[in-house]
């Protein structure tokens, strides 16, 4: 993770929208691939052995036992991946459609509509929906997650299809390729660094956004925070809290390997 | 009750949460300006230093709020100063990384010069390179401004001030007629905390930028 640069905000794409300065992405040595994975294990262990020493009233041996905490890390995980693939599935296609010569009139705007909606906070949105169509649960959770996260992958597809050289179009349109070759064999496979990094950032926006699906009733780590919070018990808010932050730096940095994997390889 | 009743009943409520969430984020964007451009001038010459600091911040904006602002309750107990250094790690990634950039995109042959012209060490740093790095550190201020204002939100789980409290209070009664106005008032008041710090940043880099490269 040592040189793991472009993280959370994808900062390769948001650079010309966000001003936010890029820094080139440098081949990552073997021992820093294990870093992570060993810091991550090295917390959980210390978590362990906290826990462990302590002793446990009934209140905390309810929040904390395997079965409870398994299935709300098992919530958290589904909301991430679900969630994920409904933007990428979403946002590509439309990023795509989008940035045909037809929609140029209108491009301009929705970029600037996309900026504007990543400065509204995620809660916001998990909590409009709930208390406007009394929506909650595990699937409001979804689309609550979806409706924000769909930005960052649009705008980053966009940006990514956008930079292409046209020269580079040009040539393979010289070439006899048809329109719809240009698009899958050129003009998406140079975007997809570009691409990639916005659905790194959706999925760490989404993997941190599903710890507040606690407070519409959808599961996930935020119910064992948010039970060691009402019932006052330390013990169980730093566990939730930790394991939350663990879930979070993993998927962070399984996204950064898959970055890295399937990045063309010409690129 | 309309959204507009709602605002005009609560406009002292509202009013004092924007001052809360201002000064909150205000704090916390001048602290990680200040870190932020240190970590950066301390370490844009030196590879190695330079992406470790740039691992580490990244990996601060990783780290979900909701857990972070928890895990600060130890140490910290709950109000404002969780909320302020979480904030300020959060921060630090745009301003350090903005900062590097900014000053490693100096031209060569300007430093060189400078250095000719028998300009030390700490001269060439606060009258040549910082200057015409500037536009590009506001900028990464303004970026971390507005991340902050968001996240900010989130710091009323732990009772920090400002709009998240209407938000989570909304939350906390969903059905009832009251939530929806809650809800709204409060993103309605996050949006206009973000359009003031984004103004602000605008006037703020057109002042202070250098007047040779304006």
């Amino acid at each position: 993770m040592t040189t793991s640069t472009e993280q959370s905000l994808g900062a390769e794409a948001t650079a010309p929208e966000m001003g936010m300065a890029p820094i080139r992405r440098e081949h990552r040595t073997v021992a820093s691939y294990l870093l992570m994975p060993v810091f991550l294990a090295l917390v959980c262990l210390g978590l362990y052995l906290y826990v462990q020493s302590k002793e446990l009233d009934t209140i905390e041996q309810r929040a904390l036992n395997a079965s409870r905490l398994g299935t709300a890390g098992w919530e958290h995980v589904q909301l991430t991946i679900v969630s994920t693939i409904f933007v990428i599935l979403i946002a590509i296609p439309l990023g795509v459609f989008l940035t045909r010569p037809f929609t140029r009139r209108f491009r301009g705007v929705l970029l600037t509509v996309a900026n504007i909606g990543q400065a509204l906070p995620t809660i916001g949105v998990l909590a409009l929906f709930a208390v406007a169509f009394v929506f909650i649960g595990f699937k409001a959770a979804i689309v609550g997650l979806v409706a924000y996260t769909v930005l960052p992958v649009l705008r980053n597809t966009m940006v990514g299809l956008q930079q292409v050289d046209e020269n580079v179009l040009e040539a393979g349109r010289g070439m006899g390729i048809s329109k719809m070759g240009v698009l899958t064999r050129i003009e998406l496979p140079l975007a997809v660094p570009i691409i990639l990094a916005g659905v790194r950032t959706a999925l760490v926006i989404n993997v941190g956004t599903a710890a507040l699906a606690t407070y519409i009733n959808a599961g996930g780590l935020g119910d064992i925070i948010v039970a060691g919070l009402s019932t006052n018990r330390l013990t169980v808010q730093i566990t939730g809290a930790v394991l939350t932050a663990v879930l979070a730096l993993l998927v962070d940095y399984l996204a950064g390997i898959a970055e890295d994997v399937l990045r063309p390889k010409g690129l | 009750m309309s959204l507009w009743e709602f605002i005009e009943g609560r406009y002292d409520d509202l009013l004092q949460a924007g001052f809360d969430h201002i000064w909150l984020v205000g704090l916390s964007v001048l602290l990680c300006t200040v870190i932020g451009v240190g970590l950066g001038v301390a370490t844009y010459q030196t590879n190695r230093p330079r992406e470790i600091v740039l691992a580490v911040t990244s990996t601060f904006l990783t780290v979900p709020s909701f857990a972070l602002f928890v895990l600060l309750i130890p140490p910290l107990g709950i109000g404002a100063p969780p909320v302020i250094l979480a904030l300020t790690m959060y921060g630090l990634l745009p301003v350090v990384r903005n900062t590097i950039t900014g000053l490693r995109e100096v031209d060569p042959s300007i430093v060189e010069s400078a250095k000719g012209m028998g300009l030390g060490r700490a001269q060439r740093l606060t009258k040549i390179e910082l200057p015409l790095a500037w536009p590009v550190i506001v900028t990464g201020v303004r970026v971390s401004a507005l991340i902050l204002v968001g996240i900010a939100t989130i710091g009323a789980i732990v009772d920090g001030p400002g709009y998240g409290e209407f938000i989570f209070n909304g939350l906390a009664r969903v059905g009832s007629p009251v939530a929806v106005n809650l809800v709204l008032a409060g993103m309605i008041g996050v949006i206009v905390v973000a359009i003031i710090f984004d103004v602000f940043f605008a006037v703020i880099a057109k002042l202070t930028t250098s007047r040779g490269i304006r």
